[in-house]
């Protein structure tokens, strides 16, 4: 008989790799380690916090020592900016205005002799319409930027030129002395017309009136 | 967990150590990742955060500083233009009448040019036009009606001197009517308005 005989003397315990690198050792030290680097991380972010913390902390009492003076620089910011938007709407106001008496002053002069005025008449401003009601937030002032203006003469032509005089009067207020004020002068229809109220003794005379547009108080 | 207890019977010690020191290391680990590391980041992110919003206002503030004197020049100028405008002729109720604020500017022109006043009441408050951004302080327009007698000559003297006088008032309204029993003497209805303050917004 020439069988080979294996003997195994050593226990499961007693056996080692032939790997240099034992894992029952390498595992353990691995997760040991890998332990030990989440610890140091942690440990570098706490860090971190404090310095933040106290980056933090010089920044508030910078803060708050410049307080004071910023304030002021807000508090004189505030105030242009009031003072612009009052000075703005107080400019569509100067803006707006129109003025009447020298034109009224030159007036008599282009009147002829037999023209005499009854009635001078510039309306006040129209009534403000009521707000939308539809409106959620209700408008802090007028949304109308024009308003016009118009100036209403009135009166009386005693000749048998009556018609020549009403009509030189008319051409006198297109001249350029009142283009200042007036943009259009006309005879609104059957307003020239004789006057009947005053009985047969006035029959020579003449009513009439003038309609002049002023344009717009445009207030923008 | 019978078969496990005798799966570890059957591993040596050093073997069993090496599993549970793995183990334990890896509850750790994610202890720390969780209780640890994660809420400790989200604290630095929140932190930077601050800190760079921290950083970016006191820039603000101090660039903001730093132009202090140009400010006050700016707004010494808005404000000089706008004592310019109220000086021209805002008006502010006097005992808290406009038509006697009215009347105290008006009667010397009208002593100076012969107009008569027989009345003077005050009329409507028309709100101004609103700039953007509106004031706090709103403007409005009020109206004075004053009614006197005067020849025509007369009239038109005092409406000129107002409007010379006061270079904010406006002649909003007129009516001159002639007087079948004075023919050199009319009847004279003449609004003004003046700027004046209004409402203050809320």
């Amino acid at each position: 008989m020439n069988a080979s005989l294996h003997l195994n003397l050593l226990q499961d315990d007693e056996r080692f790799s032939s790997s240099p690198i034992r894992l029952r050792v390498m595992v353990p030290l691995l997760a040991v380690l890998g332990v030990v680097g989440l610890g140091v991380w942690w440990l570098l972010l706490i860090a971190r916090i404090d310095n933040i913390m106290h980056e933090k902390t010089n920044l508030e009492t910078h803060c708050a020592e410049l307080k004071p003076t910023h304030d002021q620089v807000l508090a004189l910011r505030a105030r242009e900016k009031e003072t612009r938007a009052a000075v703005s709407q107080l400019g569509f106001y100067r803006t707006a205005r129109i003025r009447f008496g020298d034109a009224l002053a030159r007036l008599p002069q282009h009147v002829p002799a037999s023209i005499q005025f009854t009635e001078l008449r510039v309306p006040t401003p129209p009534l403000q319409p009521p707000p939308d009601p539809t409106l959620k937030v209700k408008p802090l002032g007028p949304t109308n930027l024009a308003e016009t203006v118009t100036l209403r003469i009135m009166g009386r032509a005693s000749s048998s030129t009556s018609s020549e005089a009403v009509r030189s009067l008319l051409e006198a207020l297109r001249r350029p002395a009142f283009t200042n004020l007036i943009r259009k002068a006309e005879i609104p229809k059957g307003t020239f017309r004789q006057d009947t109220a005053r009985g047969p003794a006035a029959r020579e005379c003449v009513l009439f009136e003038i309609s002049c547009d002023c344009g717009e108080r445009r207030f923008e | 967990m019978k078969d496990a207890s005798f799966v570890l019977d059957k591993l040596s010690p050093q073997v069993r150590m090496a599993l549970g020191i793995t183990g334990a290391a890896l509850i750790v680990g994610v202890a720390i990742v969780f209780l640890g590391i994660k809420p400790t980041y989200q604290r630095v992110k929140t932190l930077t955060a601050e800190v760079a919003q921290l950083g970016a206002t006191h820039a603000t503030m101090k660039t903001n500083i730093a132009g202090i004197q140009k400010q006050r020049a700016a707004t010494e100028v808005a404000e000089d233009a706008l004592k310019g405008i109220l000086d021209e002729g805002v008006i502010e109720p006097l005992l808290g009448s406009f038509s006697m604020r009215g009347k105290s500017l008006l009667d010397p022109l009208a002593e100076e040019t012969g107009f008569t006043i027989a009345n003077i009441k005050e009329d409507r408050l028309i709100p101004l036009q609103v700039p953007q951004p509106p004031p706090q302080q709103l403007y409005a327009r009020q109206l004075v009606e004053l009614t006197g007698y005067g020849a025509y000559t007369q009239i038109v003297a005092f409406v000129q001197a107002a409007e010379q006088a006061f270079p904010l008032a406006v002649v909003s309204g007129l009516r001159i009517e002639h007087q079948m029993s004075t023919p050199e003497r009319h009847r004279a209805t003449i609004t003004f308005e003046w700027p004046v303050k209004g409402e203050k917004r809320k």
